[in-house]
């Protein structure tokens, strides 16, 4: 088969630059979660349409490439393990488990009959229970599905969400309260992506008891069509919840929620950034060192900081394709994003990539 | 998507200045003129299938009141006129084409568990009458091109009992493309009404470019390099294509990339030529004429060309010109204007 296009030269450079470059500083910033792996995972795309999930260390070696059937989203470390799952983009129909040193393959969970995975996943305290939210199709009802590590990933429990269309998960610093992202968007994998229920979207943050199911808690952001996708907790239990937005381009709403001491608000950084980050938030990450939040936008190509009691912008950055976030030990973030760049951005520190290699993160790293 | 954001990431490392290569939005040039002659340009090019997708409603009416078998080819002609009006508009993604996912009830596609058969399948077996209202609780695999070119063009369905004209099937083609003409009709006075949010939010114009970016990729991937076994499992297969039953899987080609020359590439040529990239502008504007040129040549069934390798070489030709066109447009005019589709950006979770 002739292959005339510039595609066989793209792989032939891409496979010839095995080894990334590290530009600015060499060695990677710690993690600030201290009882996470010094590590970052993500997914990743590779030349070829083939997929991965890869390890760099803080010394700036990719730790490990471990190849995944089909494009993978996020994942979570397993507490008190080397061991991190990872969930197949949605509709995600199977999650790994994978060792988190090796980056061998412990284990591939296919999802039960009638479910499909949505990508995120959150495990218990103990590292036992792992949560994942998914979608039962035909119906069109969001679930948490529960599986039991300590019986080989066996189905342990199912939680009802009432709603339509969770995305992330994560958990509440109490270790028994989960926080979950309700998109509110109905799909149904024989229709690919295409979003049944614009009309009558119904997001929510919702809090649930891990233990029993239960619904603590369920807070709407101000329009329907404000699709609540990604959240986090910080340290104190102030929740954040960030947006999609679902109607027109032209509409700027309110892209991220706080809720603190009994209230749910939204937090309005201006019509300005709200253009700029293309209504749209992939990544919102609370620095558990400090009052900073920071999101990331591929859509518009933005990563910000802002201060998450003021609302003020502290520092911002174009970075194509930006998605992922994590928190650095010393109060800086990093940033991933899909042309393989790892940026770091603090408070009165700009964006400076310190990383480019031949991959494309996938929109979290853990 | 791959294979863009891979050509992107190469090329951006090359730029000086990865962090603000893609900053589109630190520009002052006033970009509403790009926009109202793309506003005009598109608005030509619904009000076209506006009307021709009217056609389409009458014309299967008129075969169905009184059906002979001339009266079945003019239909499959105006189902085919109509859905190549579809075709040259298809590349807008945003705007009005969005509301009630109106692109996908034009063209549910890809469709890979054949639901546009099945579901023809079981609305023509029950007892249920086929109302308007029957259709638009349906879902979008009933209600556009592809299930009136079931019902026009499916042999199998041809050959069997319920062939046009039986009663259900032809209540069913009416009541099908009367729903197109309906949503044809709508879209075109929705999209004069998005007139001022348009003209008034400079973000529509990446939003513009991008559209006609992701038709490009989609034409070259999913509508010719994956039938053509390029892709995947490297089968060729008809089936991979859409229009298959047609057979008008390249005339959509042709028509398509018609579309983004009269109404994408006019505004598309003056912005490049404004921020001084005139080399650029005339290139792409030849590698428009290259694609076409395939045609009306290509215009033909793309099954027998799959199935015999020296008609494959016509195919690898049109392939070749359509890579090139996308790497002007979506590598290299993408990376000067700041404006790049990737990885996540264009993943939408």
């Amino acid at each position: 088969m002739p292959e005339l296009t510039r595609r066989s030269l793209i792989k032939t450079a891409l496979a010839g630059s095995a080894a990334f470059t590290l530009s600015g500083c060499s060695i990677l910033p710690r993690k600030a979660a201290s009882h996470s792996p010094q590590q970052y995972t993500g997914a990743v795309g590779l030349p070829g349409d083939r997929f991965a999930v890869g390890a760099i260390a803080p010394d700036g070696k990719m730790l490990w490439q471990s190849p995944v059937n089909t494009r993978c989203h996020s994942g979570c470390n397993r507490p008190g393990t080397a061991q991190v799952a990872f969930f197949e983009r949605r509709p995600g129909w199977a999650f790994y488990v994978l060792n988190s040193t090796s980056g061998e393959r412990l284990h591939r969970i296919i999802a039960a009959e009638g479910e499909h995975f949505v990508g995120h996943g959150v495990f218990s305290p103990d590292g036992r229970y792992l949560y994942a939210p998914a979608n039962r199709y035909e119906p069109g009802e969001g679930i948490i599905a529960v599986y039991d590590s300590h019986r080989g990933y066996q189905r342990a429990n199912t939680f009802e969400l009432n709603g339509i269309g969770p995305h992330q998960i994560t958990l509440h610093p109490d270790g028994q309260t989960l926080i979950v992202g309700l998109g509110g968007i109905l799909t149904h994998p024989d229709y690919d992506r295409i979003k049944l229920n614009l009309p009558t979207m119904k997001p929510a943050l919702v809090m649930m008891d891990r233990g029993s199911g239960e619904i603590l808690g369920r807070f709407q952001p101000s329009h329907h069509q404000l699709s609540t996708r990604h959240v986090d907790a910080a340290p104190d239990g102030t929740l954040y919840a960030a947006y999609q937005y679902q109607g027109p381009a032209h509409e700027l709403p309110p892209l991220v929620a706080r809720y603190r001491n009994g209230h749910y608000e939204e937090i309005d950084l201006g019509e300005d950034i709200h253009r700029a980050l293309g209504n749209y938030i992939a990544s919102i990450v609370a620095h558990p060192e400090n009052d900073l939040v920071a999101i990331a936008s591929p859509i518009g190509g933005t990563a910000l900081i802002f201060n998450s009691r003021s609302g003020a912008i502290i520092e911002k950055a174009a970075i194509p394709d930006c998605a992922g976030v994590e928190a650095l030990a010393g109060g800086d973030f990093l940033v991933s994003s899909g042309r393989g760049k790892l940026v770091r951005i603090g408070k009165g520190k700009p964006a400076k990539e310190i990383a480019s290699m031949p991959v494309q993160w996938d929109h979290h790293l853990v | 998507m791959t294979r863009l954001t891979l050509a992107i990431f190469l090329a951006s490392s090359l730029a000086a200045s990865p962090l603000m290569a893609a900053n589109a939005n630190n520009t002052d040039t006033p970009t509403a003129e790009y926009r109202k002659q793309w506003h005009s340009d598109i608005l030509t090019g619904y009000q076209n299938l506006a009307a021709q997708s009217q056609a389409l409603a009458t014309q299967a009416t008129t075969y169905c009141q009184a059906p002979s078998s001339e009266g079945f080819e003019q239909t499959q002609q105006a189902w085919l006129e109509a859905f190549l009006a579809w075709q040259q508009v298809r590349f807008v993604d945003f705007g009005p084409v969005e509301q009630g996912n109106r692109a996908w009830q034009f063209q549910f596609w890809p469709d890979p568990k054949n639901l546009v058969a099945r579901k023809a399948s079981h609305l023509l077996k029950g007892d249920t009458p086929i109302t308007p209202e029957k259709v638009s609780e349906s879902g979008v695999a009933v209600q556009g091109f592809p299930m009136a070119e079931y019902l026009l063009y499916d042999q199998a369905f041809n050959n069997g009992e319920e062939a046009l004209p039986t009663g259900r099937s032809c209540k069913l083609l009416v009541a099908v493309t009367r729903h197109i003409a309906g949503n044809g009709q709508s879209l075109a006075n929705d999209w004069k009404g998005f007139q001022s949010n348009y003209l008034g939010s400079h973000q529509y114009t990446d939003t513009t470019i991008r559209s006609a970016m992701a038709g490009l990729e989609i034409l070259e991937e999913r509508r010719l390099a994956t039938p053509m076994g390029l892709r995947g499992n490297g089968k060729r297969s008809v089936y991979a294509a859409d229009a298959w039953r047609s057979e008008a899987s390249l005339a959509a080609i042709d028509a398509s990339v018609r579309g983004l020359k009269q109404s994408f590439l006019p505004a598309f040529s003056k912005l490049l030529n404004d921020r001084e990239q005139t080399e650029l502008a005339e290139q792409i504007e030849q590698g428009f004429n290259e694609v076409l040129a395939n045609f009306p040549e290509l215009d033909r069934p793309m099954a027998p060309l799959l199935a015999d390798d020296n008609a494959y070489k016509m195919l690898q030709s049109l392939y070749i010109d359509v890579t090139q066109l996308t790497s002007l447009v979506n590598d290299r005019a993408a990376v000067e204007l700041g404006v790049v589709r990737g990885f996540n950006s264009s993943d939408g979770d």
